[in-house]
């Protein structure tokens, strides 16, 4: 891997992959210790702040160069009293392993197993206006009972849509707003005008 | 001329009040990557191989490799103004191109989008673009002929409805010329011909429609075209879409010629796509399963049952080599898959042999049961006197002396030769072809010099139409050479001869 962090939105499959792999294991531990929304809480600060902020030690985790006994003792000296012995043996392995650079998709593969373990799915919802409290939960009510899992809201406003909502669980796409709706409308006038035009010409026109 | 705007305003009313929305579900993924034709989607967990899927800049594209992470999109457009992170949507159908009676006569793209400018084609029967072949049950044997209209080919490799007869050669050796011929000759007979240029130039596929146009043959014609130009993925599936048009017609009990010209680019196509999707080459390069790219294509074309209306999809497919070498990749698996093939070799046609066909390695395995009875009686031994004839002629050029009964033999084969070459665009009706193979194979030929053998066919062909027409339509007819239409072509025979002086061209 790359010692200089990749351009951000470069979605990297086989990172992910990994992620997902190491994420199980970390789940399945800490779930077994009844640890594992404060492991995944702690796991995610981690990324968030100490390595969102701190380039240099992302760049160090993820270097070959360092050594993963190195890497252990900066484990130890940064984080070996304020986080979950689990989470800290985690990033002993991957150390070990060279995995460490990939803490990010742990964290973010971890969030989803546990969401899916716990019955919970995230809901992206789009909408014109932002949402009233009445509205969201509404739109959260009827969502949980149409998928029969608990649902978790993630929010946005998009003034393109014009109107009505359109909401994302997983890859499926629900999409009731006005501006697809208009897009829809228009096609098939033009589709059916079409039609129209070439059966029976003489009809729109008159005289000569 | 006036438009009416109140009608217009009603019609698109009457539109806008039908409209039924229905809030759009949907399955959807994110362009990770795009390039050469093909893009690489995150997402779209539910997929299934071969579903259609659309990107926002309204291009369609096909799920081509389902990985674990991924999928692999070949992208049937435009793919320049496709970007990273664009909402990929499936569609959940299959790929499906517009079918029957709309599409013929038309220039269309392996979408059946036009492109001769006629406007859309007006017309709600599709059908799928990948399905599998008719089974064993639902087919009957090839029975009927399927004239080309060439000597050379109906005489001694004959195409019954059904058949699927390979034309192979070098390049610049008159592969489409022979399709072209052969389409020419389904004019009234109501078999409806499709010709699919795949990786052609496009002044070379603007050519063969003026052809086609000017001899009337664009009425029951339908051309595919997917150029050289056009992305990798649309030349792929081009064979596909134009057997899926053909197929419409063979399940109505009507009958089709489908021309692919040619395979061989077509699997070029495919091995681009496959190579830039990863997957494993083999021989050549090409991807292991290159071989069912062309034999569930070929494995289309059929001759239905009786149960199922009798239709059938005749298939010329047409696959160029390099230098001779028929033992390629691409031509071995072509040559053993269809039932026969036409070789035309560049020595003939320089030679000014033109069809350029190699008799003694041209087969076609299934067209003899085919072949009218006429037919079989004056080209019988054809073949093998012709091959017969070459290793004579190649023992002849040492200057050794021959004894006559060898010296007549040459003759008669160069005369054979002489007559089996044929002019473009000019195909011949089985009665024609009967008639001139009898005086051929039947030693009338023998005094005539060969350089006039061509003027002579013609001229007597021209004699028999003007004065003897009713020869022709009987031997269509009965399709037999019954003792009575000999003795008749005996005499036509004699009266021509008496009063004509062949001529030789200086």
């Amino acid at each position: 891997m790359a010692e200089n962090a990749q351009h951000a939105n470069v979605l990297d499959i086989g990172a992910e992959q990994l992620g997902k792999i190491y994420a199980r294991a970390l789940l399945g531990a800490s779930l077994r210790e009844n640890t594992a929304e404060q492991v995944l809480d702690q796991l995610r600060d981690i990324v968030t702040d100490a390595l969102a902020v701190n380039p240099k030690l992302a760049a160090a985790f993820e270097s070959p160069r360092v050594s993963s006994e190195e890497k252990s003792r900066v484990i130890d000296r940064l984080f070996g009293n304020s986080v979950n012995p689990i989470l800290l043996r985690l990033m002993k392995v991957m150390a070990g392993r060279g995995r460490l650079g990939y803490l990010g998709a742990v964290s973010r593969a971890a969030d989803l197993l546990h969401d899916e373990v716990a019955g919970r799915v995230v809901a992206e919802v789009s909408t014109a206006t932002p949402l009233t409290d009445d509205l969201r939960n509404e739109v959260a009510q009827r969502l949980s009972q149409s998928l029969g899992k608990q649902v978790r809201l993630k929010e946005s406003v998009d003034a393109s849509l014009v109107g009505g909502m359109v909401i994302r669980v997983g890859d499926t796409v629900y999409d009731s707003s006005v501006a697809s709706r208009i897009e829809k409308m228009g096609r098939a006038a033009r589709d059916g005008f079409a039609r129209q035009l070439l059966q029976q010409s003489d009809r729109f026109t008159s005289g000569v | 001329m006036k438009f009416n705007s109140d009608e217009i305003a009603s019609v698109l009313q009457a539109e806008i009040e039908q409209f039924d929305s229905k809030i759009d579900v949907r399955e959807v993924g994110t362009v990770l990557e795009v390039g050469d034709g093909i893009a690489r989607v995150y997402g779209l967990s539910g997929v299934m191989a071969g579903e259609m899927v659309q990107f926002p800049n309204g291009a369609t594209g096909l799920a081509f490799n389902l990985e674990e992470n991924s999928v692999g999109v070949i992208i049937l457009g435009d793919f320049l103004t496709i970007q990273e992170g664009d909402e990929v949507k499936a569609l959940g159908t299959l790929l499906s191109v517009p079918v029957g009676d709309a599409v013929v006569g038309r220039v269309l793209d392996p979408l059946g989008n036009p492109l001769d400018g006629k406007g859309p084609v007006q017309t709600t029967q599709t059908r799928p673009v990948e399905i599998i072949a008719t089974g064993v049950a639902e087919r009957q044997p090839v029975h009927e002929p399927m004239q080309t209209g060439i000597k050379a080919i109906d005489a001694m490799t004959p195409v019954g409805r059904g058949q699927r007869e390979l034309i192979i050669g070098d390049r610049k050796t008159g592969k489409t010329a022979i399709a072209i011929d052969a389409i020419l000759n389904q004019k009234h007979t109501g078999v409806k011909c499709f010709y699919i240029a795949i990786g052609q130039k496009d002044s070379a596929v603007a050519s063969i429609i003026e052809v086609l146009t000017r001899h009337g043959a664009m009425e029951y014609t339908t051309v595919i075209a997917a150029g050289a130009s056009a992305p990798a993925p649309l030349q792929y599936i081009a064979p596909y879409a134009g057997t899926a048009m053909a197929e419409h017609f063979m399940y109505e009990g009507g009958h089709a010629l489908v021309v692919y010209d040619d395979l061989s680019k077509q699997a070029t196509a495919y091995r681009q796509m496959s190579l830039l999707m990863r997957r494993p080459p083999g021989r050549e390069a090409y991807p292991g399963d290159v071989f069912y790219c062309h034999s569930r294509l070929l494995e289309r074309s059929a001759k239905l049952s009786k149960e199922l209306g009798g239709g059938s999809i005749t298939s010329l497919p047409i696959i160029e080599t390099l230098e001779g070498e028929v033992s390629a990749y691409i031509p071995t698996n072509v040559i053993s898959i269809t039932d026969g093939q036409i070789y035309l070799q560049p020595d003939l046609f320089f030679s000014g042999i033109r069809p350029a066909m190699n008799a003694g390695i041209s087969v076609s395995r299934v067209g003899g049961a085919a072949q009218i009875k006429a037919m079989k009686k004056v080209a019988g031994g054809l073949r093998l006197d012709l091959a017969a004839f070459r290793a004579l002629e190649a023992f002849a050029q040492l200057g050794t002396d021959l004894d006559p009964a060898t010296q007549a033999q040459l003759d008669r084969g160069y005369r054979m030769v002489e007559l089996l070459k044929q002019p473009q665009y000019q195909p011949l009706s089985a009665a024609e072809q009967v008639v001139s193979l009898f005086a051929g194979t039947r030693g009338h030929l023998d005094d005539v010099p060969i350089k006039a053998v061509s003027q002579w066919e013609k001229d007597f062909l021209q004699f028999i139409r003007d004065k003897h027409s009713t020869l022709f339509t009987d031997i269509t007819e009965k399709g037999d050479l019954t003792d009575e239409i000999t003795k008749r072509i005996l005499d036509v025979i004699k009266q021509f001869k008496s009063g004509y002086k062949p001529v030789v061209p200086v």
